[in-house]
């Protein structure tokens, strides 16, 4: 990820007036609407972002305009003024949509170069795959987005940051007999840290200049007054602004997202002095794949930041502590047992809890239900012979669901996989925070969170420091680190090369550390 | 899963009660002398006792994602096994059953050993299995086929009537009703399922995915080596019949997978397949004699049924509206959206949004 940013700079063609335009499109789920009547346009050249709580039913477009979705009769969507028709992933695509998806959609099992092909189509010969065809015309699309990565590599062992490339170069893949009219980018930034999100926007924005619209669903409100041209708000499935992003501020924007104002410097974890008694983690000379010889003390009440850039190790960290990844060497030792490497079931013992950043493939399930998801973390508190008693469980779930807000209310019996991105998330702090955990290790632990839901889940992580627990935070959000970490340790080449505390502890010195440390070692 | 406290009659969740009932009325009405009539009742249900345990014994490691394709040898030997015991090595009867099935719980053990330990794919580990297994039969047999034991304990294990029913529909139902308890209302049906739902994840969240496949293996060979010794004392020994079932027992947990809780593999479901496809094809023997239409049928109505419920849960909102009233059973447009995406693979032009 270390060249520079390298866009082509075709001549821009005809400019054509709308990329998109929908008129009076509704979506509605087994009885509950998440789409009413909904209205947009986007100018061919246009980012336009689309924002909104949690549930607000920001996929839902992006899903009916990508033909995974039917929506409910009556409403039109036309790209390039041609009506679309729905439902039709294949007529999406020649009307030149292309998207990344929130979980980006990419195969792990397959090559990069495959997965570029399979949207597109593989070059053949007599029905035969031209690997060599297949390999360049993958180098072209990857150069596109300013990637340089072998297209033989399996995608399973790229970083987020590079399968978000992958999945970007991917919709930007040229197809002369369907060109792009518009790009669509569903919360691409969740797990970026900072310096991948500038290059993204930098892609973002080469992109709209050659007159493609762009729609960019994200959470984080920076990259909206970063990038977009016009802001478009949804509160419940229903449009409630629509106005160009230079006449609304932050604080405006966020009162039109969640309908009251909110505090947005909430709660700050620096007043709260780790105390000094026997540390509830110790990790010593912990090494691991991406990890090289990590030391580390947590002590009640103590939230430590885990920062670093993309294959610094701070992906693997955490992870490797639960025992998720096998450590080859160091030790691991909560409230003074030895954890053996590798193995989960003894750190939920110690009393570990772990939010993995992955969120799809490793935390959840998605085809059982809410209640499912959360009591699998100890069912033996629901068992009363000779039954798991489901009414503990509802009332159990249903508290959680309340105190998490998590969307919508009758949520427990519904299958993970129809609830938004960010209530699934929830579900996931749900499913830890009720075994009330001595330590909290997590990974990306507010990803596709919407503002106010973030705050309050920050909340939740606090309330548990300050009840006695510590709490390890591996983020790419500075800001969210800053907010609530006491200190932050920067990793680089799987090295803690920088230890932030006090009122070092701001996203500004974060960002610095994790870029500093990497140009210094890059020369 | 969600306990269904209101339970919705929907055609999404119950095509199979709703075909069930044609098939009588049909069958009822086409030939009723031959049809409506007790005997027809008692012998569907006994003669179909045996499959129906077997589908049971698949459903297990299924729910966890593991394919148990050695059960149809498993039954076999074990039922090989328990005869040769009792006829060529004089032991007493509940010698040679307790002892058959131990021997298929051992084998049980030994592909979950190769499974877990090896990391052997399930699949090619009971395959293998099952091939090991049916060799080990022909080394018992001797290639021909045992006499069956004579004395009346024997016959009467399982061909006791009961309420004009043969016992051995009992004992399906008692391994029924033990099976759904543990699926349904036990922690171990719940590590079964999140184990099937992402073994990965069911890791991270403490379950013990090697221990629980292991023992899901154990139990599968363990409930058809039951089912051999059963259907021994029923029917009498056969060399062959133990692989003709495998495939129609997969068939019944497939299709049961549609039913009453759609998109997961369940115990009642799984029943309910076996014997709706075997009302069929009774009915249907009645109206004509001819010999592949066992296997014609049980294949058409696989095929038409899952198709029917994919079909029936993929429809949009519209389809959704009509019963908007019992959100509980409503699979998602996802669910099925998925496995549409699944199946059309490479050619759609999008993955998985999230
Ligand atoms: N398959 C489904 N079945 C039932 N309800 C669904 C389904 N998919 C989505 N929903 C509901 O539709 C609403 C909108 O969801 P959507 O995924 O569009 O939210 P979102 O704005 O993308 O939220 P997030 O920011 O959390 O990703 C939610 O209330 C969700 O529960
Ligand atoms: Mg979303």
């Amino acid at each position: 990820m270390e060249t520079q940013l390298r866009t082509s700079t075709e001549p821009i063609p005809y400019r054509e007036p709308t990329a998109l335009a929908v008129r009076g499109v509704s979506k509605t789920f087994t009885g509950t609407a998440a789409l009413t009547s909904f209205d947009l346009t986007i100018a061919a050249g246009e980012v336009h972002a689309l924002v909104g709580e949690n549930g607000s039913g920001k996929s839902t477009v992006i899903k009916i305009l990508s033909g995974y979705h039917q929506p409910d009769p009556g409403g039109e969507v036309l790209v390039r003024e041609r009506p679309l028709d729905f439902g039709s992933p294949d007529a999406s695509y020649s009307h030149g949509c292309r998207f990344v998806h929130q979980d980006l959609g990419l195969i792990d099992a397959s090559s990069v170069a495959d997965n570029l092909a399979i949207v597109a189509g593989f070059p053949c010969r007599l029905g035969t795959v031209r690997r060599k065809e297949l390999r360049s015309g993958a180098r072209r699309d990857l150069a596109r987005v300013g990637l340089d990565i072998d297209p033989d590599r399996l995608v399973a062992t790229l970083s987020p940051a590079e399968r978000t490339g992958v999945a970007v170069a991917r919709a930007l893949h040229e197809d002369p007999s369907h060109p792009v009219a518009l790009l669509v980018l569903d919360e691409p930034t969740a797990t970026l840290p900072d310096r991948e999100v500038e290059r993204l926007l930098g892609i973002v924005r080469a992109v709209a200049a050659r007159g493609v619209g762009v729609l960019y669903v994200t959470h984080r409100l920076d990259e909206v007054f970063q990038i977009a041209d016009t802001i478009t708000v949804l509160r419940d499935g229903h449009r409630v602004a629509n106005l160009p992003a230079c006449d609304v501020d932050r604080a405006g924007l966020i009162t039109l997202l969640i309908g009251s104002e909110l505090d947005d410097v909430h709660a700050v974890s620096a007043e709260l002095p780790p105390e000094h008694d026997a540390p509830l983690l110790v990790a010593e000379g912990i090494e691991a794949l991406h990890i090289n010889g990590v030391s580390l003390e947590i002590r009640p009440g103590d939230v430590v930041g885990i920062a670093g850039i993309t294959g610094s190790g701070r992906e693997s960290l955490l992870s490797v502590f639960f025992g998720a990844q096998r450590r080859t060497a160091g030790r691991v030792i909560v409230q003074g047992a030895l954890l053996p490497s590798g193995h989960p079931a003894r750190a939920m013992k110690a009393g570990v809890a772990y939010i993995p950043a992955d969120r799809k493939t490793l935390g959840c399930f998605v085809d059982l239900t809410t209640e499912e998801n959360v009591s699998i973390s100890d069912l033996r508190r629901l068992w009363r012979w000779p039954r798991l008693s489901h009414k503990r469980e509802r009332a159990e779930v249903s508290k959680w669901i309340e105190r998490l807000d998590i969307r919508p209310g009758a949520a427990a019996a519904m299958p993970l996989s129809a609830l938004s991105g960010g209530n699934q998330q929830k579900v996931l702090f749900a499913k830890w925070l009720r075994r009330t955990p001595k330590l909290l290790l997590m990974d990306e632990p507010t990803q596709g969170v919407d503002v106010g839901a973030k705050a309050d889940l920050h909340l939740e992580i606090l309330r548990a420091a300050r009840d006695g627990a510590g709490v390890a935070i591996s983020s790419s959000d500075t800001d969210e680190l800053a907010a609530l970490c006491h200190r932050i340790l920067v990793l680089r080449d799987g090295r803690v090369v920088a230890h932030l505390t006090g009122s070092r502890v701001t996203a500004a010195e974060i960002s610095r550390a994790c870029l500093a440390t990497d140009e210094r070692s890059g020369t | 899963m969600r306990t269904p406290r209101r339970f919705s009659f929907g055609l999404q969740t119950c095509s199979g009660l709703y075909l069930w009932a044609a098939f009588i009325i049909t069958f009822g009405i086409w030939k009723p002398d031959l049809f409506l009539t007790s005997a027809t009742v008692h012998s569907i249900a006994s003669s179909q006792a045996i499959a129906a345990m077997l589908a049971l014994a698949l459903l297990i490691p299924l729910t966890a994602g593991v394919y148990d394709l050695s059960v149809g040898a498993v039954i076999n030997v074990s039922t090989i096994l328990v005869v040769e015991m009792q006829t060529k090595y004089h032991h007493g009867m509940w010698t040679a059953i307790v002892v058959s099935i131990l021997v298929c719980s051992a084998i049980g053990a030994f592909s979950g050993f190769i499974v877990v330990k090896l990391k052997v794919n399930s699949f090619v580990a009971t395959l293998g299995m099952a091939t090991i297994v049916s060799a080990i039969q022909l080394i018992i047999s001797d290639q021909s086929q045992p006499l069956p034991p004579n004395s009346p304990a024997w016959t009467s294990l399982t061909q006791k009537t009961v309420f004009g029913f043969q016992i051995v529909v009992v004992y399906l139902l008692v391994l029924a009703i033990i099976v759904w308890w543990v699926l349904d209302r036990t922690p171990v049906g719940r590590y079964l399922y999140a184990i099937g739902g992402s073994p990965e994840a069911a890791r991270l969240s403490g379950v013990a995915v090697g221990r629980w496949s292991w023992l899901s293996l154990i139990a599968s060979s363990t409930i058809a080596g039951t089912a051999g010794v059963f259907y021994a004392s029923l029917s009498g020994p056969s060399l062959t019949y133990g692989q003709a079932l495998l495939l129609p027992a997969f068939a019944a947990v497939f299709l049961g997978s549609t039913q009453l809780k759609p998109g997961r593999a369940n115990t009642w479901g799984t029943l309910l397949a076996v014997f709706v496809l075997a009302t069929g094809v009774q009915g249907l023997q009645f109206v004509t004699g001819v010999l592949w239409l066992n296997s014609m049928f049980n294949g058409v109505a696989l095929i038409a049924a899952v198709s029917f419920a994919v079909w029936r849960q993929g429809r949009p909102a519209k389809a959704h509206r009509e019963r908007s009233t019992d959100i509980e059973h409503q699979p998602t447009d996802d669910a099925v959206e998925r496995d549409r995406l699944a199946a059309s693979g490479a050619s759609t032009h999008q993955a998985q949004p999230g």
